[in-house]
């Protein structure tokens, strides 16, 4: 047995689509396989091996025996790592958390609603503590390759905490707003290189807020630039339900 | 003065054997836009641009440079600087913007001068380009005293029609003018030609500040305390597009980048901004400007008051561009106009009663 660190991938509630986006990343940067060893990847491979240091887990923590699970992989992992929005921030999964539980399941699964089990949805940090995590739906493969390098030096991910509106800048882009578009870009997390706007769609806000961000103003920009409170809510419900429910109850309190 | 004339029609020929023996870069369109870009076709460089998203200042100090790398697997550790001397022409910069590029060449000259920035300058000829109309409704040359060329520039060229009349600033200069065709000594008509030209371009510019820029640092440190910074600080984003867009914004951030190895890997720098909500985290979790308001305030004393004391040239050119980019409409003009109307409050009371 080598002395290479051991990491472990598992999913929750989610697409899969990160897990594909780090299998992915396995193309520009092969020599990841060099200096770790992957134990436990559902995804890409059938050996399973339960002793390992490092876990990412994918997907939001939907169910109650999910949480089991979780502090099961918390227990034997050195670090966990949250791997893309649904692990980070619930995901799209939270648009749910809006509406009553009930008519949820009802809408879903229909006539068989008992039979499934299933809650509100949470990021992973709702149920186990975190080391760290890689935001966006999906992952930027970039930022997860350059993620597990400051894990193997011993930091955690080295993840902006500035928004994407700098990234945008930083590559002469228009700013949407002036060309009709609505974009979450002022209030979220960048490290994406401001890849949708740059493609002319707006920001939806899949890495999730940046710290204290100016939300009241930014709904003012988008009052401002024609759109109602309606689609300024669902925009930012996309991705962001958990995070602006959080900050409501923060302001209430306050 | 020496004046020369160049035709327009020998522009394009000029521009190409520019770009067969140096980097060129000036303004081309992006979409509705313009950008300073390489420029590989003649054709492509504009001219008759307004403005440019981002300042020539990129060319000088790009958005992000490698600025070592190193390697610390051998018995001595191994670090390389990296240096960017590609012989280079920025074409086409706009009078404020040099005077931009000179605070800037202050900033990573004095102190400990900055090698990286030292030697891309040293490669870079600049050719500037009188504005003969105002770019954009934003932008407060005239009041910033930005409308003129300052000295620093290699060639600066006014547009005179059907020709260019180009002023030789250096040695350098006219080693530029000499892969150009055509070209003639200006004579009394082109004298004054550009005399005409110049005096005209002046009304169409207005002054937008209502004091003079001289009382800007004394303007600002009694401003100190104003309500003012806090209903902007409600406002702002907290974005920071406006360093981002700024020609003399200088700060920068400082990232290492290992490779899997974790032995070898280089050192790279990224534009910073210190609207942003972490900007003056320090270790230990102490932010020592953690509210918006005070971090717009520090922009305003940075640019206004303490460079002003420092470099002698005020922090800020009147170019605009953070007023036309910022989503809450926050422009240094309406700021400074607010402040100086709230620090003669006895001298309209005054007038008011008079009337």
């Amino acid at each position: 047995m080598n002395n290479k660190p051991r990491i472990a991938f598992f999913d929750f509630t989610g697409c899969e689509g990160c897990q594909l986006t780090v299998i992915d990343s396995l193309e520009n940067h092969p020599e990841l396989l060099e200096a770790v060893d992957i134990v436990q990847f559902r995804e890409a491979m059938s050996e399973k091996d339960d002793d390992f240091s490092i876990a990412f887990i994918e997907g939001s923590c939907t169910r109650s025996s999910d949480e089991k699970r979780l502090e099961k992989i918390r227990e034997q992992a050195a670090l966990v790592i949250a791997l893309g929005a649904c692990a980070h921030l619930g995901g799209v999964n939270a648009v749910r958390n809006i509406q009553p539980l009930e008519s949820v399941r009802r809408c879903v699964y229909g006539e068989k609603a008992e039979v499934y089990e299933t809650s509100i949805a949470k990021p992973i940090g709702d149920v186990i503590s975190i080391d760290g995590f890689i935001p966006g739906c999906p992952i930027d493969p970039e930022e997860f390759i350059r993620g597990v390098k400051r894990l193997l030096q011993g930091n955690r991910p080295l993840i902006p905490d500035y928004p994407v509106c700098i990234e945008c800048k930083l590559r002469e882009n228009a700013c949407l707003f002036q060309r009709g578009k609505v974009c979450l870009g002022p209030i979220t997390r960048a490290g994406c290189g401001a890849l949708c706007p740059s493609l002319g769609v707006g920001c939806e806000g899949c890495r999730g807020l940046i710290p204290n961000p100016n939300i009241t103003w930014l709904k003012e920009v988008m009052a401002e630039h024609g759109q109602s409170s309606e689609r300024i809510s669902a925009k930012m419900g996309l991705f962001m339900t958990n995070q602006i429910l959080e900050s409501e109850v923060i302001d209430v309190e306050s | 003065m020496t004046l020369k004339i160049l035709p327009k029609k020998a522009l394009p020929a000029w521009l190409d054997g520019l770009h067969a023996n140096y980097r060129l870069v000036g303004p081309r369109a992006k979409q509705e836009n313009f950008v300073f870009d390489v420029i590989q076709n003649a054709e492509d460089l504009r001219l008759d641009y307004n403005t440019t998203i981002l300042p020539p200042k990129k060319v000088l100090l790009p958005q992000q440079e490698t600025i070592l790398q190193f390697d610390t697997s051998k018995d001595f550790h191994q670090v390389e600087p990296v240096f960017e001397d590609t012989p280079t022409v920025l074409f086409g910069v706009h009078t404020c913007d040099m005077h931009a590029i000179n605070l800037m060449d202050q900033v990573f000259g004095q102190g400990y001068p900055d090698a990286h920035y030292q030697t891309r300058r040293q490669h870079t000829a600049i050719v500037t380009l009188e504005c003969l109309n105002p770019c954009t409704e934003f932008c407060f040359c005239k009041s910033m005293e930005t409308l003129s060329v300052p000295e620093g520039f290699d060639l600066h060229i006014t547009d005179l029609g059907n020709v260019l009349a180009i002023e030789i600033g250096s040695g350098q200069g006219l080693t530029l003018l000499q892969h150009a065709k055509m070209v003639r000594d200006a004579g009394p008509k082109d004298y004054q030609h550009l005399q005409d030209v110049m005096s005209e371009k002046w009304p169409r510019f207005a002054y937008q500040l209502d004091f003079d820029i001289t009382e800007l640092p004394s303007l600002i440190a009694l401003s100190y305390k104003t309500e003012v910074w806090d209903s902007l600080g409600d406002r702002c984003l907290g974005c920071g597009i406006c360093n981002v867009v700024c020609p003399t914004c200088n700060c920068f951030d400082v990232i290492d980048e290992v490779d899997f190895d974790l032995q070898s890997g280089s050192r790279y720098r990224i534009w910073d901004s210190c609207q942003l909500d972490r900007f003056c985290s320090v270790a230990g979790g102490h932010d020592f400007r953690s509210s918006r308001a005070n971090r717009l305030r520090h922009r305003f004393l940075h640019k206004f008051k303490y460079q002003p004391e420092t470099y002698k040239i005020v922090g800020c050119v009147g170019c605009g561009r953070c007023a036309q980019e910022c989503l809450v409409h926050i422009s240094p003009v309406d700021v400074l106009n607010e402040l100086y109307r709230r620090q003669v409050p006895f001298a309209s009371i005054e007038q008011e009663v008079l009337v």
